[in-house]
């Protein structure tokens, strides 16, 4: 990281940087006439971005179910199940990244015969980019197709994709951690597991749960979008609003998200700091 | 050379070489340390101390020669056995191995880890028994830090974090302490303070002390025993006395350095 944003090969980067962006927007036939909409379309884009500065209080549809919750309600359901899905998902991605990362890890290692992490390690780190190659967004519609989809599901399709993404940071968390009390551990009769759960984990602790938290904000909007796909998160009653023409709900919607991601973020920050 | 001919020696090297790549670190070196002997061990950097000291526990295998460690062949004992041996000698390394975001008492619990199973030594981690706080709270009045038993390590100053260390060394009821330099952070009146306690900690347990350090001055005021190296090899083993003016120049003179290269 360092070597490569030394003084003499910035130029370079940077240069090459802008030739790659350019090559990829030829390649693509990007054209920036196409923001250019018709008149129809200008029309929609108003209506549309009109309704970010009056969003909708109310229900827009001109009759409303009998006995249906207030709009307020139903946005404040929404966000919170939103929530729930990511908190589910996040957890056990966790669960089942964690023994991923320290097998997948240098450190873990560290006092074993070399050949046996030589042996692990390498199928255990492409088991972690297979599980997150594939987005949640893909897994969803994958498992919408072959079990129909249900809430259990949902948060399965999230939870593959976080696994493999907090297995690969853990590890890399992992062998970051100084070795110092590792190594300690070992010279005065601790074995390789001792060193490694009372030497190293306590030490990386703080960065392996910080780094969690930092997560759950992805989490949330993954799991809002996986509303689209049908589980009763933000993204569902957004893109029915959407579909009716119901343009100053669908900002409602976008709104309770991002002052859920912003709550999220103040507390996970100010959580962050004191765990350090 | 004084008690190193006691009847049971803590330490016995004979002709013993280690390389590293193209370096040789020692070059037959032969050392015997009596039992309740306390040796520091001087030189230039890269003279070979702290590989030394790391044989002495097994953290380090000779290539050549012999290693004996409290009556055991370092070299060919087992995985267990080693363990086992390592318990009995604490090794305090340089940056001491402390865990810097775990309490004092939890540091110096696991000065015990060698006889403690895994969810043992968790458990007490996490809840500390009475009667082991109780001990580790009198280690820590002899080391001077009674008051910190339940702060952060990485809220302590340098010369408290040694002492958290010795007191860990101790809490592991060692036969020996095989310290490395460990004053080479201190300023010179706590440096003083420090090796000082190590000594009589060592003196009152009837332990075994050999210590890597690289002020000299210190060596020669508290140590019974000096043993110079340079360029790994021994070039002195006597007492403070028998170190003169020329021995030390020599010991030194970077001129005369030979820096190990083959």
């Amino acid at each position: 990281m360092n070597r490569l944003l030394s003084r003499e090969s910035r130029a370079p980067l940077l240069f090459g940087l802008l030739a790659g962006g350019l090559l990829a927007a030829l390649l693509l036939r990007l054209n920036p006439l196409d923001l250019w909409a018709g008149t129809a379309g200008w029309e929609l884009a108003g209506k549309i971005l009109g309704g970010a500065f009056r969003p909708a209080l109310d229900y827009e549809a001109a009759t409303v179910p009998e006995g249906a919750a207030p709009l307020w309600l139903k946005i404040l359901g929404a966000a919170g199940r939103t929530l729930l899905f990511a908190i589910a998902a996040l957890s056990l991605g966790a669960v089942l990244g964690v023994p991923l990362a320290v097998l997948g890890s240098e450190s873990a290692w560290r006092g074993w015969p070399v050949w046996l992490g030589r042996l692990v390690r390498p199928p255990v780190r492409l088991f972690q980019a297979a599980l997150r190659s594939v987005h949640e967004l893909l897994w969803a519609v994958l498992f919408l197709a072959a079990f129909g989809l249900s809430d259990l599901t949902a948060v399965l399709a999230l939870a593959i994709p976080y696994a493999g993404i907090l297995s690969k940071i853990y590890g890399e968390v992992l062998d970051e951690t100084p070795v110092a009390s590792q190594r300690a551990l070992l010279a005065l009769g601790g074995n390789r597991l001792q060193a490694f759960t009372l030497g190293l984990l306590p030490r990386a602790l703080p960065d392996l749960v910080s780094y969690t938290f930092y997560r759950l904000e992805c989490a949330v909007r993954a799991s809002a979008v996986l509303g689209f796909v049908g589980i009763s998160t933000l993204g569902l009653y957004l893109r029915q609003s959407f579909e009716n023409g119901h343009y100053r709900e669908v900002w409602s919607y976008l709104y309770a998200l991002l002052l859920l991601v912003f709550l999220l973020d103040l507390w996970s920050s100010t959580l962050r700091r004191r765990l350090k | 050379m004084p008690n190193s001919s006691t009847a049971d020696p803590a330490f016995v090297l004979d002709g013993v070489g280690v390389s590293f790549a193209s370096t040789r670190a020692l070059k037959q070196v032969g050392l015997t340390i009596g039992t309740g002997e306390a040796v520091a061990l001087v030189g230039p950097s890269g003279s070979g101390k702290t590989t030394l000291l790391r044989l002495l526990n097994g953290m380090l295998r000779a290539d050549q020669g012999s290693v004996h460690s409290l009556g055991e062949e370092v070299g060919v004992v087992n995985t267990r056995r080693l363990r086992e041996l390592r318990a009995r000698i604490a090794f305090i390394p340089q940056d001491r191995g402390l865990v810097p975001n775990l309490s004092v008492v939890q540091n110096v619990l696991l000065g015990r880890v060698g006889r403690r199973s895994l969810l043992g030594a968790l458990r007490d981690m996490m809840l500390p028994p009475k009667p082991e706080e109780e001990a580790i709270h009198a280690l820590l009045e002899r080391v001077g830090l009674p008051e910190k038993i339940f702060d952060r390590v990485d809220t302590l100053s340098g010369g408290q974090k040694q002492r958290v260390a010795l007191a860990r060394a101790l809490y592991q009821d060692p036969r020996a302490i095989l310290a490395d330099e460990p004053v080479s952070s201190l300023d010179p009146a706590r440096a003083r303070d420090l090796v000082g306690l190590l000594l009589e900690v060592a003196r009152e347990g009837g332990l075994t002390l050999v210590t890597s350090i690289h002020q000299l001055d210190l060596a020669l005021e508290f140590f019974p025993r000096v043993v110079g190296l340079r360029g790994g090899k021994i070039v002195f083993d006597g007492p403070p006395s028998a170190l003169g003016e020329k021995e030390t120049a020599s010991l030194y003179d970077l001129s005369q350095q030979e820096m190990g290269k083959e």
